[in-house]
């Protein structure tokens, strides 16, 4: 039985493939056909060659750190805050009405629409990103966060109550597992916008990082670099996409199935 | 003398709720004595106010009319003397079986902890189980281990708010012996809410028969056959064909006939 499910999940995968193979024969075809001018579209061997190239001079690396530094500083300076708001929204009506209005009315600001102000005010050095970023993780956490800490069971609240839960323990016992679920979806969230504001703030004006890579690129007509970006930015972004879900099936391995049974020790 | 522990008593109890601006008078004047060590069930149809009752025991509900006692002492909030299984087991689903069962023995050891929980996993008959998460065990086993947590706390009085009327028959029929074999074992007062009449004869040395709006206390029976009791023998038909007539007369009686 459990090699033929395994057999299913191999199908589903590959199935997956087929949609971008058929991409790759389709730009390898325009290409051979010369459609579109070699200065616009490379080949993808040749997309291959200046990502082992990037790599090799360690110019691409450069570049990463540079930019992960920025998201892992504006993550947890966005995603904390977030955090702090959303469990104190969700813990006190009475902070929620306070300030929950103007969270959500700031929401519907696109936060690009932000980079303009936050330039003038800040400039274009590395503390300008950081906050450009910061905005970007907040919103998800702030929102989920919120939702999971307001809206843990009754059922389970009693049960506190119950059992005489109060204060640190019941925050750390019962609220925050039950609103964890929630928690890690704004995490992702979080990360994942992260990721893509850095990208953005390099591309506005930056001396490192994968943005200034691609918008240097851009100005001197090499495609292939510009290419070369995108590739790179989509990989580490499903990357951390991926490491996020393992470590989500961990925390959550509550989170089993019934047909599963009980597994007895004895 | 001092009273003995788990001795149960409420006295001109009245409650009522406020809905949508006017008061609406769920428990009205209840008196009841339960002697330590009894199990008592209380029956009536939904809305009788039989759980409001109970919750007040338990402590979730405090803003009542007259007293409700323990040993003595009146109820004004939750405590570790009274245990308490509902319903749906709400066990929760993050602990595993074992850390459900200590939930309310957090401010002990570990080794402490860990001896308890054996035991009273030991005692529904669930040894072995404690690594497994609540979302693996069928309904049954989950109320076994909402008992379990109840009882880890060595309470005077446990109550039980309809603990098997998410079960299907069979189950809930081997979960009534168990639950009898747990009350002898522990001899302590076990109070019942329940809408099954067989259930509450099966198990209880008192029923109370609770008739609704305002939830007035209709009727109060003993039952002093030997245990365990054979559900098809006439003194047990007996007794249900009496609990039964005070439903269809509280329920069931035109409005124009009384007049």
């Amino acid at each position: 039985m459990k090699n033929f499910f395994q057999r299913i999940e191999w199908k589903d995968k590959l199935l997956g493939v087929i949609v971008p193979l058929l991409v790759l024969i389709a730009w390898q075809s325009a290409v051979s056909l010369q459609l579109f001018s070699p200065l616009l579209l490379i080949p993808p061997l040749t997309l291959v060659d200046t990502l082992w190239y990037l790599a090799s001079s360690g110019e691409l690396t450069t570049n990463i750190l540079a930019s992960l530094n920025r998201v892992v500083f504006g993550f947890l300076i966005g995603a904390s805050a977030g955090f702090l708001l959303g469990l104190f929204m969700g813990l006190s009506s009475f902070f929620d009405q306070f300030a929950g209005p103007l969270i959500k009315a700031s929401k519907q600001v696109p936060q690009f629409a932000l980079m303009p102000l936050i330039i003038l005010w800040f400039g274009v050095d590395e503390f300008a990103k950081f906050v450009f970023i910061a905005i970007g993780a907040f919103y998800p956490m702030v929102f989920n966060t919120y939702q999971g800490v307001s809206s843990v069971s009754k059922r389970y609240r009693e049960l506190a109550q119950v059992f005489d839960y109060k204060g640190f323990r019941y925050l750390t016992k019962v609220i925050l597992p039950s609103a964890l679920p929630l928690i890690i979806t704004g995490v992702r969230h979080s990360l994942g916008l992260s990721w893509m504001f850095v990208v953005g703030a390099e591309i506005f004006g930056a001396d490192t990082g994968l943005g200034y890579m691609m918008a240097a690129a851009r100005n001197m007509f090499q495609i292939d670099v510009v290419m070369s970006g995108l590739v790179v930015i989509g990989s580490i972004g499903f990357g951390i996409n991926f490491i996020l879900q393992i470590i989500e099936k961990r925390l959550l391995v509550w989170r089993v199935s019934t047909d599963q049974g009980a597994k007895c020790k004895s | 003398m001092s009273i003995q522990k788990g001795t149960l008593e409420i006295k001109n109890l009245s409650k009522s709720f406020i809905v949508d601006g006017t008061p609406l008078q769920v428990l009205s004047n209840i008196n009841l004595k339960f002697p330590s060590g009894s199990f008592i069930s209380i029956v009536g149809s939904s809305g009788c106010g039989k759980t409001t009752l109970l919750r007040i025991m338990l402590g979730l509900e405090t803003r009542y009319e007259g007293d409700a006692l323990l040993d003595g002492e009146r109820i004004e909030g939750p405590g570790a003397n009274r245990g308490i299984v509902f319903q749906d087991h709400r066990l929760l689903p993050w602990l595993t079986v074992g850390e459900n069962v200590a939930f309310g023995l957090d401010k002990l050891d570990r080794k402490a902890k860990k001896l308890i929980v054996d035991e009273h996993l030991k005692l529904v008959g669930l040894s072995g189980f404690e690594s497994a998460y609540p979302a693996q065990l069928s309904g049954g086993m989950a109320q076994r281990v909402a008992i379990a947590r109840a009882l880890a706390n060595k309470p005077e009085i446990l109550l039980l708010d309809e603990p098997l009327g998410a079960l299907d028959a069979l189950t809930r029929m081997h979960m009534q012996k168990e639950l009898e074999r747990l009350w002898l074992l522990e001899k302590i007062t076990m109070v019942m809410v329940t809408h099954d009449v067989d259930e509450a004869i099966y198990l209880s040395d008192i029923v109370v028969i609770m008739s609704s709006r305002p939830g007035i206390i209709k009727k109060i029976i003993k039952i002093p056959f030997a245990r365990p009791r054979d559900r098809a023998s006439s003194e047990f038909m007996q007794v249900k064909a009496e609990i039964l007539k005070e439903f269809h007369l509280g329920t069931e009686y035109p409005f124009a006939y009384a007049i």
